[in-house]
C-alpha cells in the first residue's frame, strides 16, 4: 500500500516536473525572443493569465538578484513589491531577472518600476491585456488534398480560455529546402486549405498566433516546429487518357482514308507534273537530245503538214510581230515586226517556223520600220522596185497611203494611242481609202481575231493591190530596245495580206524616231 | 361586411402585429461578439483621436468614471447579476460623463467621435437587453454607489472608456447565459 503511494507521489512528482520543464521551456524560449526583438529596457508579457516583466543584467555585477527592488501600482493605489527572480539564457549566455505579478489587474494601466540600491532603474506603464504573449499553436497537421496542388493545413489553438474567438494566425508554407515561403493570415478559424500549390512536392508549413488587436493586444508568439506535406502528383484519369487515344486513332484512320482515296488528286496538287513539250516532238529529246536542227532535218516533210496541221486547228490568232524589217536595194529579205496581241501564241509559231529561219536572212541590225516606210513614200519610185517578192519574206503591211497627204496621214499614225502603227498609203484606189473609221475597225478586227493564220509559203494566193505603188499594210518597228523575232506566220485580214518585199533603203536611224510598242 | 373589409381588416392586422407600437418584443440575442468589436474599433479611434489633442482637449474639472480593472479570479467568481450591475452602472457613468461634453465646444473630428461613443454606449446597451442582462439599477438611497475613478481629462476618459468596453462589457457578453444555453 506505501509502495503504491509512494509510486503514485513519484510520477505526480515526474509530470509536475516536466511540466514546469516545458513551461520553463516555454517561458525561457519567450524571454530570449523578446530580448532580441523588444526594445524597452524593461519588457513584460502576459504568460496565461500572469504579467511577466523582466530587464537585463548589468555588466559587472554578481548575479546578485537580492538588490533589486520592483513595485507596481495601479489605479493610483499604493505601490506593492513583487519578488525578483533570475534565470540564465543557455543560448545567448545572458541573465535576466524578472518579476511575475501575482493576480494581474487588466484593463486598466499599471506603473511598474525597477530600484537598485534605493535608486529608480527602469520604469514603465503599461495595459496588462495588450502584451498578451501566447503559446504556439498546437497540433499541427498538413493533409494532402485530393484536389491537385492544394494542401489542408488545420491546427488547434493555444489554450487560454478567455480569448479563443479573437486570435489571428499567420500560416508559413515553402518547398522543403527552399527558403522562400509564403505567408497566409486567417482570423479566428484553425483551418486553412492552401492553393496553387506545384504538384507531387513536398512542402514545409508553420504556424504561429497573435491576439487580433481588437479586445487584446500583444506579441506573435514563436512559430511551430515544421511538419512535412506532400501534394498531390498531377495524374491524368486513365480513363480520360484511354478516351482520348482512342478518338486520336480514329480520327487518324480517317484522314488516312481520306488520303489514300484521293492520293492521285492530291500528289497532283501537291507535286504537280512539270509539262513537256515532248508529246509534240516525238523523238526530239530521246533521239537526237534535243538537237533541233537535227531533227527538223530528219522529220521535215510530215512534220511541216503536222504543224500546219495544227495551226488550221487552232482559232485564227491575231497579228504577231516579226522581228525586223530592212529594206535592202537587193531585194533581200528582211522581217518586218508584226505586232503579237496574243502572246501565247508566240511561242507556237516560233518553234513551227523556226525551220524557216534557215530560209530567211537575218537582217545585220534592226531597222525602224516607220523610217523605212516613210522613205518609201517620199520615194515612191521605189516601190516599184520592191515588188520583188521574196518567196520568204513574210509579213502582214496595211499601208494606206493617199498621194495628197502623206506626212499627215502619217503623222497621224504616229500617235502613241495606237496599238498598231499603221502607215497607210493610198495609191489611189478607194478601197483603200481608210478614214479613221476604218482605222478603228481594223484595230477591231486585229484585235477580235477574225484574222486568219497562213503559212508564208502560200504566197501566191495572196491578194495584191491592183496598183503597184498602193499597198496597205500595217507595220510594227520595234523601239530597238531589242529584236522581237517570233513569228512567221502570215495573217490574213480583213483589208489586205500583202508580202512585200521593201525596198533595199536601208534606213538606219533607230528606235527613237519610231513609235508604237512591239506588243 | 363585404369581402374588401375583411382583407382590409387582416392587413391591418397584420401590420399591427409586426411593428406592435407601444410594446417592446423580445429581441433576438445578440452573441456574435463581432458586434461588440465594431463598437470597441470605433473607441479605438476615438482614443487616439483624443490621445492627439492633449491640450486642447483639456477640460478644468474632473469627470467621474467607472473603474475599469479586472482581475479574472475575482471575476470569474462573480455570478452574472453581479457582473451585470458593474457593467450596467458603468455604462451608465460612463454615457452621462460623454453626452456632458457635448455642450463643451470642441472641434468638429472631436464632436463627431463623441457623438459616436454615446451611440455607441446606447446600442450596446441593446445588446445586453437582447441578451436578458439585467437592466441598471440606481442604488437606492443610502446604498452604496459603486466604486468610481476621477479622470482629469478628456483623453484619460476615452482611455477608461475604451478599457471598460473591451474589460468588463466584453467579458459579460462573452459569458452570457443565453449563448450558452445548450453548450456543456
Amino acid at each position: 500500500m506505501t509502495k503504491m503511494r509512494s509510486d503514485r507521489l513519484k510520477i505526480v512528482f515526474m509530470l509536475c516536473l516536466a511540466f514546469i520543464t516545458i513551461g520553463g521551456q516555454h517561458f525561457e524560449s519567450k524571454v530570449a525572443q523578446l530580448l532580441r526583438d523588444e526594445t524597452e529596457d524593461i519588457k513584460c508579457f502576459v504568460e496565461v493569465k500572469d504579467l511577466t516583466c523582466f530587464w537585463e543584467e548589468e555588466e559587472e555585477r554578481n548575479n546578485l538578484h537580492d538588490q533589486y527592488t520592483f513595485t507596481y501600482s495601479y489605479e493610483n493605489k499604493n505601490k506593492m513589491a513583487c519578488v525578483v527572480s533570475s534565470l540564465s539564457l543557455l543560448a545567448s549566455n545572458k541573465t535576466v531577472f524578472y518579476c511575475k505579478l501575482p493576480k494581474t489587474p487588466f484593463f486598466t494601466p499599471l506603473d511598474v518600476q525597477v530600484f537598485r540600491d534605493g535608486r529608480m532603474l527602469y520604469s514603465r506603464s503599461l495595459n496588462a491585456e495588450n502584451f498578451l504573449f501566447l503559446d504556439s499553436p498546437r497540433n499541427l497537421t498538413v493533409m494532402s488534398s485530393e484536389k491537385e496542388g492544394q494542401l489542408n493545413v488545420s491546427w488547434l489553438p493555444p489554450l487560454l480560455k478567455y480569448i479563443d474567438d479573437s486570435m489571428i494566425y499567420e500560416v508559413r508554407y515553402a518547398v522543403e529546402g527552399s527558403n522562400m515561403g509564403k505567408v497566409e493570415v486567417i482570423k479566428v478559424s484553425t483551418m486553412l486549405s492552401l492553393l496553387g500549390l506545384q504538384p507531387d512536392t513536398r512542402y514545409k508549413v508553420w504556424v504561429r498566433v497573435k491576439p487580433d488587436g481588437v479586445a487584446y493586444k500583444g506579441y506573435w508568439s514563436a512559430w511551430t516546429e515544421p511538419v512535412l506535406g506532400v501534394t498531390q502528383p498531377s495524374d491524368m484519369d486513365p480513363l480520360i487518357m484511354l478516351l482520348v487515344l482512342f478518338i486520336g486513332l480514329i480520327l487518324c484512320l480517317l484522314s488516312m482514308t481520306v488520303i489514300m482515296s484521293h492520293h492521285k488528286f492530291l500528289l497532283k496538287k501537291l507535286w504537280p507534273d512539270i509539262p513537256t513539250p515532248e508529246h509534240k516532238f516525238p523523238g526530239l529529246f530521246t533521239i537526237y537530245k534535243g538537237d533541233f536542227k537535227e531533227w527538223m532535218s530528219q522529220n521535215n516533210g510530215s512534220m511541216w503538214g503536222r504543224s500546219v496541221h495544227v495551226y488550221t486547228e487552232e482559232l485564227p490568232s491575231p497579228l504577231e510581230v516579226l522581228s525586223e524589217v530592212s529594206l535592202t536595194s537587193h531585194g533581200t529579205s528582211q522581217r518586218e515586226e508584226r505586232q503579237a496581241v496574243e502572246e501565247d501564241e508566240e511561242k507556237e509559231s516560233e518553234r513551227s517556223d523556226s525551220g524557216l529561219t534557215d530560209r530567211w536572212r537575218e537582217p545585220p541590225e534592226a531597222y525602224c520600220l516607220v523610217e523605212q516606210l516613210r522613205a518609201l513614200q517620199e520615194n515612191p519610185e521605189s516601190l516599184s522596185q520592191s515588188l520583188l517578192l521574196q518567196s520568204h519574206d513574210t509579213y502582214v503591211t496595211l499601208n494606206q497611203n493617199s498621194q495628197g497627204d502623206d506626212e499627215r496621214q502619217v503623222d497621224d499614225v504616229f500617235e502613241e494611242t495606237l496599238p498598231l502603227q499603221m502607215l497607210f498609203t493610198t495609191a489611189g484606189t478607194t478601197s483603200l481609202n481608210t478614214s479613221h473609221s476604218d482605222l478603228s475597225s481594223l484595230q477591231q478586227s486585229l484585235g477580235s481575231g477574225r484574222l486568219s493564220s497562213q503559212s508564208s509559203f502560200e504566197y501566191p494566193n495572196h491578194t495584191w493591190p491592183p496598183k503597184g505603188p498602193g499597198y496597205a499594210y500595217v507595220a510594227v518597228t520595234d523601239s530597238g530596245l531589242g529584236r522581237h523575232r517570233m513569228y512567221t506566220n502570215d495573217y490574213k485580214n480583213e483589208i489586205f495580206l500583202h508580202k512585200w518585199p521593201l525596198s533595199g533603203q536601208h534606213t538606219q536611224s533607230r528606235s527613237e524616231s519610231c513609235m508604237g510598242p512591239v506588243w | 361586411m363585404s369581402f374588401f373589409h375583411l382583407r382590409l381588416f387582416a392587413l391591418l392586422l397584420m401590420v399591427l402585429e409586426w411593428t406592435r407600437p407601444g410594446l417592446s418584443s423580445p429581441l433576438r440575442p445578440i452573441c456574435d461578439l463581432r458586434v461588440l468589436d465594431h463598437f470597441i474599433k470605433e473607441a479605438w479611434d476615438a482614443e487616439a483621436a483624443m490621445r492627439a489633442c492633449k491640450d486642447a482637449c483639456s477640460i478644468a474639472t474632473n469627470f467621474t468614471a467607472p473603474l475599469t480593472r479586472v482581475d479574472f479570479d475575482v471575476w470569474e467568481a462573480m455570478n452574472i447579476e453581479e457582473q451585470a450591475q458593474e457593467v450596467q452602472s458603468g455604462l451608465h457613468v460612463l454615457n452621462e460623463t460623454i453626452s456632458s461634453l457635448q455642450a463643451s465646444n470642441q472641434t468638429d473630428v472631436l464632436q463627431s467621435h463623441i457623438d459616436a461613443s454615446i451611440s455607441n454606449i446606447a446600442s450596446i446597451r441593446q445588446v445586453l437587453r437582447s441578451l436578458s442582462i439585467p437592466e441598471y439599477v440606481p442604488p437606492a438611497s443610502g446604498g452604496e454607489d459603486k466604486e468610481m475613478q476621477n479622470v482629469s481629462s478628456i483623453s484619460e476618459l476615452f482611455q477608461v472608456h475604451i478599457n471598460f468596453l473591451r474589460g468588463k462589457v466584453r467579458l459579460l457578453l462573452a459569458n452570457a447565459p443565453v449563448c450558452h444555453q445548450g453548450v456543456s
